[in-house]
Order: C-alpha cells, then sequence, then structure tokens
C-alpha cells in the first residue's frame, strides 16, 4: 500500500509549539535530546521554554516533576530506554505516584533504532509504564493519530507516556480526532480479531487484506490508547470472533499482548496469540530485517493468522 | 535566636515521642536535622499554615525523606495538624508516613524516601520559579549518605548551570549512615571544595549552632549562586546515649531503652530556657 510518508519527529515539534501558543505552561525538558525529537521549532520560537540539563534522565524526570509543582506541563523526551527503563523509579515516584502532570515522550521505541542494537532498542518501555498505576500509555499508528495523541496529550491533565517511532510515518487515517482510552475497529470480521498498537499497525493491514483474499475474515482493531486499555472493545472482539492475535513493535510479554490477555482472562477468555519481539536479545540490524525476524511483516502476520485459524 | 533554640528542643521532643511512643523510626537523622529545621520554620521561610498551598510560600524538600517525623514535628508546632496527629505515625491511614509524602501531608511539597530523588525534583521546582520570575526560595536537605547517589551530583552540575540563585540545599553532614560512618563506607572527601567546584556558593558552618545557620541563609539569599550549606551534625544530636554511636539510623522495640529520660532531660531544658 503506498502511503504519503511523513516525518515523525517533525508532527511533534509542531504540534507541541502550536499547543505551546495555546498554553503557556508547556515547556520542555531536554537531556541532550529534544531537538531530535522535532522541537527544534519550540525551541526557537520559546527559547525560555526550554530547558536542556545535559545527559541525565534521572534528573530529567525529577527535573520536570518539580516543575509540574510549579504549575508547568513539562514535555520530557529522549530515547524510549531512556525514559523509562533508566529513570524508572523517578518515573514511578516523582510522576506516577504525585500525579504530576509531566509528558514523557520515548521516541525511536521498538527496534527503531535498528543500527545501534540493545542499549537503544526500546522493547519493554510499556510494559514498565504499564506497571506504574494511573500512567496513560499511546501508541499512535500514523501521522493523523500522532497529531491527534500529541495534543490529547498536551491538553490531558496528569502524567502520559507517548511512544513513538523516528522512521517516516505514513498516513493512513485522515480523521486527527483522538481519544485517549479508546480503542475503534478498522474493519469487522468474523474468524479472528487482530489487535494491534503503534506504528506495525500499517503491517496489519495489509495482512488483513491478504487473509480476506484467501477467505479469511478478519476484524482489525486499532488501539492506540494501550493503558488504560478500552476493555469494552477487546471483550467485543473476543465475542466476535472468538480468537485473537495481538500484534505490536515491542517485547510479547507486559505490552498490548499482556493486557489483552488480561482482559480476556476476567471477562472473555478465548485464545490469543501473541506477535512481538520474543522474550530474547535482539541483535542490532536493518529495520525490515528485525521485522521479518519477529514475523511482524504482512507475510509474518498472515502466517501466524492463518496457522491459529487452521490450528485453533 | 533562644526562641529558635527552644524550638529546635521542641522538634526534638516531639520527634522522640512521637517515634518511641510508635516502637520505630529514623531517631538518628531526624535529631540531627532539628536545629536547620528550627532556622527554616522558625525565622527563614516564608508560609501559612492556614494556607499549606499559599503561592507566596518558600518551599522545602526532604530528600533524605525517612526524617520526615522531625519536619512533621515542626509543621505540627508551628500549627499545619495538631500536635496531637504525630502520634499517628505509620498508623493504617495515616497523614504522617515514615517518608515525606506530597500527596498526604499538609505543608509537604514533595514525595521522597528513594534517596537522590528529591533534590532533582527541588531544582525542577526552582526552576519553574525562577522562569516565572517568581521570588519564592526552594530549600533542599540531603544527607551525606543520599550524596552517595549519582542522582545528587547531576543535580549538582544544572543548578549552577541554570543560574539557579533561588536555590538552596543544606547537607545534614552527619558522619553516618546506615551500615556505619560515612567515611569508612565511601567517603564524600571535602564535599565544600566539591561543590565549590561545581560552581555553588558555599558556607561550612556548625550545623547545631542556629545562630550559624541562619546566618549561613542569608549568605546564600545575597548570593548570585545557588547555595550551598554543610551542616556539620551528630546523629542522634540531643540524646546523649545515641550521639554519634552506630545503630543510631533507625531504632526499634528495645533500642528505645533509655528515651524517658532523654525527654525528662530535653524537657528540662526546655523549662530552663523559658
Amino acid at each position: 500500500m503506498n502511503y504519503e510518508m511523513f516525518d515523525a519527529k517533525k508532527i511533534i515539534g509542531e504540534v507541541t509549539a502550536a499547543e505551546a501558543d495555546l498554553n503557556p505552561s508547556i515547556v520542555v525538558v531536554s537531556t541532550d535530546s529534544a531537538p531530535r525529537t522535532g522541537m527544534g521549532e519550540f525551541i526557537a520560537k520559546y527559547p525560555n521554554r526550554y530547558y536542556e540539563l545535559g545527559i541525565m534522565e534521572q534528573a530529567g524526570a525529577g527535573v520536570s516533576a518539580g516543575l509540574a509543582t510549579t504549575g508547568k506541563t513539562p514535555v520530557f523526551c529522549a530515547p524510549a530506554p531512556f525514559t523509562t527503563a533508566r529513570p524508572f523509579e523517578m518515573f514511578k515516584i516523582d510522576i506516577g505516584y504525585m500525579r504530576q502532570n509531566v509528558k514523557v515522550i520515548g521516541r525511536n521505541c521498538g527496534f527503531n533504532y535498528s543500527d545501534l542494537g540493545p542499549t537503544h532498542f526500546g522493547l519493554e518501555d510499556m510494559a514498565l509504564v504499564r506497571l506504574i498505576p494511573g500512567v496513560v500509555i499511546l501508541a499512535p499508528m500514523d501521522a493523523s493519530q500522532l497529531r491527534g495523541a500529541m495534543r490529547a496529550m498536551l491538553r490531558y491533565e496528569g502524567p502520559v507516556y507517548l511512544r513513538i517511532g523516528t522512521a517516516p510515518i505514513p498516513k493512513i487515517f485522515d480523521d486527527e480526532d483522538f481519544e485517549i482510552g479508546k480503542g475503534f475497529v478498522v474493519r469487522e470480521g468474523s474468524d479472528v480479531a487482530i489487535i494491534t498498537t503503534g506504528e506495525i499497525s500499517r503491517n496489519v493491514f495489509e495482512a488483513a487484506e491478504k487473509l480476506a483474499a484467501e477467505g479469511i475474515n478478519v476484524m482489525v482493531v486499532a488501539m492506540p490508547t494501550v493503558a488504560p486499555i478500552d476493555e469494552e472493545l477487546v471483550i467485543r472482539a473476543a465475542r466476535q470472533t472468538g480468537r485473537i492475535v495481538t500484534v505490536e513493535e515491542h517485547y510479547i510479554v507486559g505490552g498490548l499482548g499482556s493486557a489483552v490477555c488480561e482482559v480476556c482472562a476476567k471477562s472473555a477468555p478465548v485464545p490469543v496469540r501473541r506477535i512481538g519481539v520474543p522474550m530474547e536479545f535482539l541483535s542490532a540490524g536493518q529495520y525490515m530485517d528485525l521485522v521479518r525476524h519477529c514475523k511482524l511483516d504482512a507475510d509474518g502476520i498472515v502466517e501466524t493468522v492463518k496457522d491459529f485459524v487452521n490450528n485453533p | 535566636m533562644d526562641e529558635l533554640k527552644r524550638f529546635a528542643l521542641e522538634i526534638r521532643i516531639e520527634t522522640l515521642n512521637m517515634l518511641s511512643r510508635h516502637g520505630f523510626g529514623h531517631v538518628g537523622g531526624s535529631l540531627s536535622i532539628a536545629d536547620a529545621l528550627a532556622v527554616l520554620y522558625g525565622k527563614q521561610m516564608r508560609y501559612d499554615p492556614k494556607n499549606p498551598k499559599w503561592e507566596g510560600r518558600d518551599y522545602l524538600v526532604l530528600s533524605k525523606g525517612h526524617c520526615g517525623p522531625a519536619l512533621y514535628s515542626a509543621l505540627a508546632i508551628k500549627g499545619f495538624f495538631p500536635r496531637e496527629e504525630l502520634l499517628t505515625i505509620n498508623k493504617l491511614g495515616t497523614r504522617l508516613p515514615s517518608h515525606t509524602d506530597k500527596n498526604l501531608t499538609p505543608g509537604i511539597d514533595m514525595t521522597t524516601g528513594s534517596l537522590g530523588q528529591g533534590v532533582s525534583c527541588a531544582l525542577g521546582m526552582a526552576l519553574g520559579l525562577k522562569v516565572q520570575g517568581k521570588p519564592n526560595l526552594v530549600y533542599a536537605i540531603i544527607g551525606d549518605g543520599e550524596a552517595q547517589e549519582g542522582q545528587v551530583w547531576e543535580t549538582m552540575l544544572i543548578a549552577p548551570n541554570k543560574g539557579l540563585d533561588n536555590f538552596i540545599v543544606l547537607l545534614d553532614n552527619n558522619r553516618q549512615q546506615l551500615d556505619g560512618f560515612t567515611n569508612d563506607i565511601s567517603s564524600l572527601g571535602d564535599v565544600c571544595k566539591k561543590a565549590e567546584a561545581f560552581g555553588w556558593f558555599v558556607v561550612d558552618v556548625d550545623g547545631h549552632d542556629v545562630a550559624a545557620i541562619d546566618q549561613a541563609i542569608e549568605e546564600c539569599k545575597r548570593s548570585d549562586k545557588p547555595g550551598f550549606i554543610n551542616l556539620n551534625t551528630i546523629k542522634g544530636k540531643g540524646w546523649p546515649a545515641k550521639e554519634a554511636v552506630l545503630g543510631n539510623h533507625a531504632l526499634r522495640g528495645a533500642a528505645f531503652e533509655g528515651v524517658d529520660e532523654a525527654l525528662a532531660d530535653l524537657r528540662r531544658q526546655l523549662e530552663e530556657m523559658q
């Protein structure tokens, strides 16, 4: 499928600058990381609302919490492992426990930093943040959703984590409306439901068409908010199709797949297969090779779904 | 200054009373910061106990959060909440947990307890106030053991770089930590020189001399740099049997033996001053 492609960083920067025009409390906290998160426009426009601390993510999380205490709305952005795993305890207590109005962006999530290897992969960020009660997790799926999610995040009162890759991102949906906590059905179906999140979703949409051509009627559910997850929609998908596949660029433990399993176990027990990064340390590699290795490409998804449908 | 000395004695009395009645608590480090708290809440800080969220207030972050009992005592004495409430410490549903908690306690502006974190948050507050052009000051109290945390030195690096002249860190340098004497575990070396080298305005004082602490804060306020006050203190100060001895970090049960005599002695000192 040919989509128009956009620069995710540019979108992040544009929306932050536009929202900052409306909301003077918005500030940006950088740990040698904001310009590469697309904040150039914001920095040029609001140099006094941009705080470069240097490479110190623990302090980055704490300083953000302190700024929020004085009424600011800090956007703390850096590569995903450095805003989640590194300062996990500061995220938990300084931001989460105190429900500080801090917006954390984990860019280059998943194995988006494919050349840089395990130190720079963010494969457990959602799992970690899901362990912090009350923090919203957003993983927008395309350019329109990224715009909508950024706006929704900056207008929301409370801690939010937004994960995004920084490779060119397709525009799949026209609608930029984004409601935190709501998933939506992209395609109705009855044989199996695929629930997906983040930019890898584009491969799901392609897989669904291929599967349809082979007579497998796939329901596709978009879940751009991973916490709190849209339980009602998960239950509906489970009841409507009787089996669920989850797809995410994240470890199969702790992220979307786990969240879906938790809902099913409680309210709608159906078999679930999770497609994502297996529990291993991935090698550095080319992005598409890593996608294929994890069976996150359209063909890999088709293969798993067919196996699931044929061998329930 | 006599009033501050009395206030410090009262903080020690309330702290020992609440912790011994409860049967557990961080006695050593709570007693060592009593004089600094007396100066802060008795003279230097602006606050309104009837309106703890008053916008004009100065902020204190107790980064060594386990010494909450001493701060709670100061807050109760100044009327943030009833003194009787001190006896609810660590009882189910209390507003006074061991470690200071923004979500629970009137007058507490930052949740602390995991060492090293509070001082970064305090810096964020100082930055947030400064860029808004507000006159409020932010104080943070850290421990010498706490200063082994790398995050403390992240904050030490940022504050001078950001020109935070509204930020004063007080190091409760009681030379002891949980496992023993700081110098035996991992010495801070010449911490004043270190702070100076990082770009702070440094004052080295007797941390039990209220006049000296007060003077140090005044000097920090006049400086255009962030202030760093090295409080040379004695862990357990005020309960002679527990001063600068091993095992005085946190006491439990039988370790409180002799507390009644210590309290009687402190109350006698208070009476003599009145």
